[in-house]
């Protein structure tokens, strides 16, 4: 018989529960609410067999564009081909989390609002761009004895292993 | 299938899911509870509220709960022991006592939104089926949660309904499982329900046992009795209950303090300070036996 390309062909694994997690999902992902432009993981939770995305999206990352009663609509990027295609797919709420993808951009962005208000409240002029790590400070190297190291003269007698 | 030796082995432990603590314990039916508590994503943070409803053995607990991921809140909560301030001293875990819990519950909660003046629901109790109808601000909106319980016809978790639903909520409900409800004429006969409201089949087994077993009678019903309460005053008792809890439903705070059952946790500087009072004993008593050597 040949492979078979059905929708959740090749799901064995990544659409199975985890070791010891099956059964009732835990609640919070039902009081969990999305808004419209959130980013947010699409992971198929296999226990709940309605609004399952397509294998292809398990795993991805998109935005919230629409909000109904039980699902969200999502929409990311797929490629086609020779094209990238924006595809917008609805989700059920039990394969959705909120993605973590933008909380470092959002910490940082009060971080600096913060900086700025106060640096302008002193008068001075900061900048808060991120700067790359730049190469490591020197340094001197403390407590190192000089040991010198040099070649001692050859002795056949040492090479011969046994029989001498 | 019986295990090698009748005996469960590691294996069986290492693969072993428990289930939730919650449903080890028997209290909840997490089934229920998931299609109790989910909102619409399209409503977004609007709470979704739960009229619970829980008998133990001598009291009834009637709360008014919404979940958040935090945990539940609960808005408000109405026990049968609160009763006796209203003037019920006994039978505090029948129909009747189920239907002033769940009427307190809602008058308090009205009270504490303010609708109580617009809801007056239903002030004389009278079996029949009985829905808000909405005024100028929408009514208020709950789910009655039974938990465990089987749901038959005449069940007291019913009775705490009609109670909730006399006092003004709008729960969503059908008057199939009201006691009184016939399943062949498939129509709640008002009378019956009003009889139970009241008491009535309490009164009516008082009357019976009075006559066929008095001794039974004396023991059963001793704290009736005590009270100088026959069959013929229960009626008046609750209606007199009734007419209070409408009159004053605000929850009063007790003056005893919260019962620990637990020893108090010590903070860390408290823990820390310990350590130190006991090694400075040992040192002490170490240099005392240094001394005597």
């Amino acid at each position: 018989m040949p492979a078979g390309h059905g929708l959740r062909s090749r799901t064995r694994d990544s659409f199975s529960r985890p070791f010891r997690k099956r059964g009732y999902i835990p609640l919070t992902t039902y009081l969990r609410t999305f808004k419209v432009g959130d980013h947010v993981d699409v992971k198929v939770n296999g226990a709940i067999h309605k609004g399952m995305p397509h294998k292809f999206y398990h795993g991805r990352t998109g935005r919230v564009w629409n909000v109904t009663k039980r699902a969200v609509g999502v929409e990311m990027n797929k490629q086609v081909g020779n094209r990238i295609i924006r595809k917008r797919i609805h989700v059920r709420i039990e394969h959705v989390l909120p993605s973590r993808c933008t909380e470092e951009l959002r910490l940082r962005k009060k971080k600096n609002d913060e900086l700025k208000a106060e640096a302008k409240a002193k008068g001075e002029v900061i900048s808060t761009k991120r700067q790359p790590e730049g190469p490591k400070p020197g340094f001197m190297v403390e407590g190192a004895t000089l040991e010198t190291v040099t070649p001692i003269p050859y002795d056949v007698t040492n090479d011969l292993k046994g029989g001498y | 299938m019986a295990f090698a030796k009748a005996q469960k082995t590691r294996a069986y432990y290492k693969r072993f899911q428990v289930k939730y603590k919650r449903r080890r314990d028997g209290k909840t039916d997490y089934r229920a509870r998931i299609r109790l508590i989910n909102q619409d994503k399209n409503k977004y943070n609007t709470p979704k509220y739960r009229f619970v409803v829980r008998f133990s053995n001598k009291d009834v607990v009637a709360q008014i709960i919404h979940s958040t991921i935090a945990g539940d809140h609960v808005m408000a909560a109405a026990y049968s022991h609160e009763l006796s301030r209203y003037g019920l001293e006994v039978g505090h875990t029948n129909y009747a006592a189920a239907y002033c819990t769940g009427l307190l519950l809602a008058r308090r909660v009205l009270k504490m939104l303010e609708l109580d003046e617009e809801y007056q629901g239903n002030v004389e109790a009278s079996g029949e089926d009985y829905t808000v109808e909405p005024a100028d601000r929408r009514p208020f909106r709950a789910l009655l949660d039974v938990g465990l319980v089987r749901t038959t016809t005449g069940n007291r978790v019913f009775g705490a309904l009609k109670g909730a639903l006399d006092g003004g909520l709008d729960i969503p409900h059908s008057e199939k499982r009201f006691a009184g409800f016939s399943k062949d004429s498939k129509q709640l006969d008002a009378e019956v329900h009003r009889k139970y409201l009241y008491g009535g089949h309490i009164a009516s087994y008082m009357r019976s046992l009075q006559e066929d077993e008095p001794e039974k009678y004396q023991t059963h019903f001793s704290q009736y009795l005590k009270r100088g309460l026959g069959p013929d005053d229960i009626e008046e008792v609750y209606k007199k209950v009734h007419a209070a809890i409408r009159a004053d439903p605000t929850a009063k705070k007790s003056d005893k303090p919260a019962q620990t059952y637990n020893p108090k946790r010590l903070t860390f500087d408290e823990r820390r300070q310990k350590l130190i009072d006991r090694l400075k004993a040992l040192n002490s008593a170490a240099d005392e036996d240094d001394d005597d050597e």
